[in-house]
């Protein structure tokens, strides 16, 4: 896998956002994004997922403009909220996940996967019963089930209860270990137990690389 | 006596040409209505079956004014009410773009617009008669073999189209941004959507009329996702209702000679009523058992 994003400048209407951005990530680094609201974080993330449309020759993905690129399951994304699902209706988890599957996954993989998240016995309650951090394991499961390269997370522990957020990070840090390379962005950076090689921080749309550093130091500092 | 009544509807579905064309009609239209309906409603877009069936009746008036008074040899009114919802559609479609940020603009308009048009070529077409009154509240008890046949296809089509695609409109109706980070094309699936939503509201006028056809779609649905634990027997269970009623309407409009689309309407709200007295008494009984445990 790799990431590679060029001098990408990017605003909405007459609003830059985005001010000369470039970095790459490559194979099993784990980047976690921190910045305050409004730095320009999801902007950023909605840029590499193709929500957000940019110009040519500004995101790499293995090589692939992302404006000509196809093999979206590729990346995994967990947005911070799921405002955009239609609740309500019936629908359990294990057939959200199946309609979600778009690549080669044995049943066995995938109660493996809600085995990890802790969601196991959940597989075939419906959907709009379960609590804010279950549904967000089960749309955390869905993005690993089709084995990305490369996963994009959100926010991904607000409103997840503290046993919950260690067992997340426990699967995060081992999928990061086993090459899986992360985007992580993070409200609270000593909250998180992620096992990260980068940090960018984003203030007012500049991007700041941090590598390779001390996480005890940043730890602190953050 | 209603022994002898059920007997007699027995009897004239063995005997009688017309029965069977109407029952086949209504377990087709049973089966189909609440499958599209379900995605309907889970798109939260239940006024647009009304919509389209208010728009496939100008066409409807449309082509009896043709045949009436311009004698013109162009056949079933249906096909010309079918492009009707279709171009209904389209300009759903059209108006949903257009007003990015207020799409509801979009059914009002369209309905408008049928409304005044159906108005127009009805009183054109010298008014009320029995074939508008038909299209408005439905009769299914005077539908032919080519209906039979054009129908029979249809729901053959549209379920192998959402068999294929079962997993993609599952996807596309309950998680519109996960869809289009799969890279599905969502404009078009909800475009091609659309227009099957178009061509079975209009074949489902013949059954229930432009009036109910939405109640046909939404009601069995509604009932169903109250009790439903998942997605496929919240459907299951919604063909169910939806049978049953399409079956005892047809008997009680064939029995006092009423219009289809009442009897088999009003049955579905039956069911939809009970479906809420029973959940309630559930509630209640749950609550009590879980009081009695705590109280223990």
């Amino acid at each position: 896998m790799r990431l590679k994003v060029s001098n990408l400048s990017f605003g909405y209407d007459y609003r830059t956002v985005l001010k000369d951005i470039s970095f790459t990530l490559e194979s099993g680094n784990f980047l976690v994004m921190i910045g305050n609201n409004g730095s320009g974080k999801t902007t950023l993330i909605k840029c590499i997922l193709g929500v957000n449309r940019v110009p040519s020759k500004k995101i790499f993905f293995n090589d692939v403009d992302i404006t000509n690129f196809n093999k979206w399951i590729k990346i995994g994304y967990v947005p911070q909220k799921f405002d955009d699902f239609n609740y309500e209706f019936p629908i359990t988890v294990n057939e959200i996940l199946n309609v979600s599957k778009y690549s080669k996954v044995d049943e066995e993989e995938k109660l493996n996967l809600l085995d990890q998240m802790g969601i196991l016995e959940l597989q075939n309650e419906n959907i709009n019963n379960l609590s804010g951090g279950q549904m967000q394991r089960v749309f955390i499961t869905r993005a690993l089930m089709n084995k990305p390269e490369l996963l994009i997370l959100d926010e991904p522990t607000v409103g997840v209860d503290h046993d919950n957020v260690t067992r997340f990070y426990r699967v995060v840090n081992d999928l990061n270990a086993q090459g899986v390379s992360i985007i992580l962005i993070a409200h609270d950076l000593k909250a998180s137990h992620a096992n990260y090689t980068h940090v960018m921080r984003l203030d007012e749309g500049k991007a700041e690389i941090i590598s390779s550093i001390d996480q005890e130091t940043l730890g602190d500092e953050a | 006596m209603d022994g002898i009544i059920a007997a007699s509807f027995l009897r004239a579905i063995i005997e009688r040409e017309f029965m069977q064309f109407a029952l086949i009609t209504g377990i087709l239209v049973g089966l189909l209505a609440p499958i599209i309906g379900s995605f309907v409603v889970i798109k939260r877009l239940s006024l647009i079956a009304d919509t389209l069936s208010h728009f496939s009746l100008a066409g409807l008036a449309i082509g009896i004014f043709f045949i009436n008074i311009l004698a013109l040899p162009i056949g079933d009114p249906l096909y010309i009410g079918m492009a009707f919802a279709i171009i209904g559609a389209l300009l759903i479609e059209f108006l949903r773009n257009y007003y990015k940020n207020y799409k509801e603009i979009s059914m009002p308009i369209v309905i408008s617009l049928g409304t005044a048009l159906s108005a127009l070529f009805i009183s054109l077409s010298g008014g009320f008669n029995s074939s508008v009154y038909n299209y408005l509240f439905g009769s299914i008890l005077t539908v032919g073999l080519n209906f039979v046949i054009i129908i029979s296809i249809t729901t053959v089509l549209i379920l192998t189209l959402i068999i294929i695609f079962y997993k993609k409109i599952v996807i596309v109706s309950f998680d519109e941004s996960y869809a289009r980070l799969l890279g599905i094309n969502v404009n078009i699936f909800q475009f091609v959507t659309t227009i099957i939503l178009a061509i079975v509201v209009s074949l489902s006028i013949e059954t229930v009329g432009v009036l109910l056809v939405s109640s046909l779609m939404i009601i069995p649905v509604a009932a169903a996702m109250k009790i439903g634990k998942s997605f496929k027997s919240t459907l299951f269970v919604a063909i169910i209702f939806s049978e049953i009623s399409v079956l005892f309407g047809l008997w009680l409009s064939f029995v006092f000679s009423v219009p289809s689309g009442a009897t088999i309407v009003l049955f579905n709200v039956s069911i939809l009523i009970f479906v809420m007295i029973f959940k309630r008494i559930v509630n209640k009984k749950n609550i009590k058992q879980k009081q009695s445990i705590e109280s223990l």
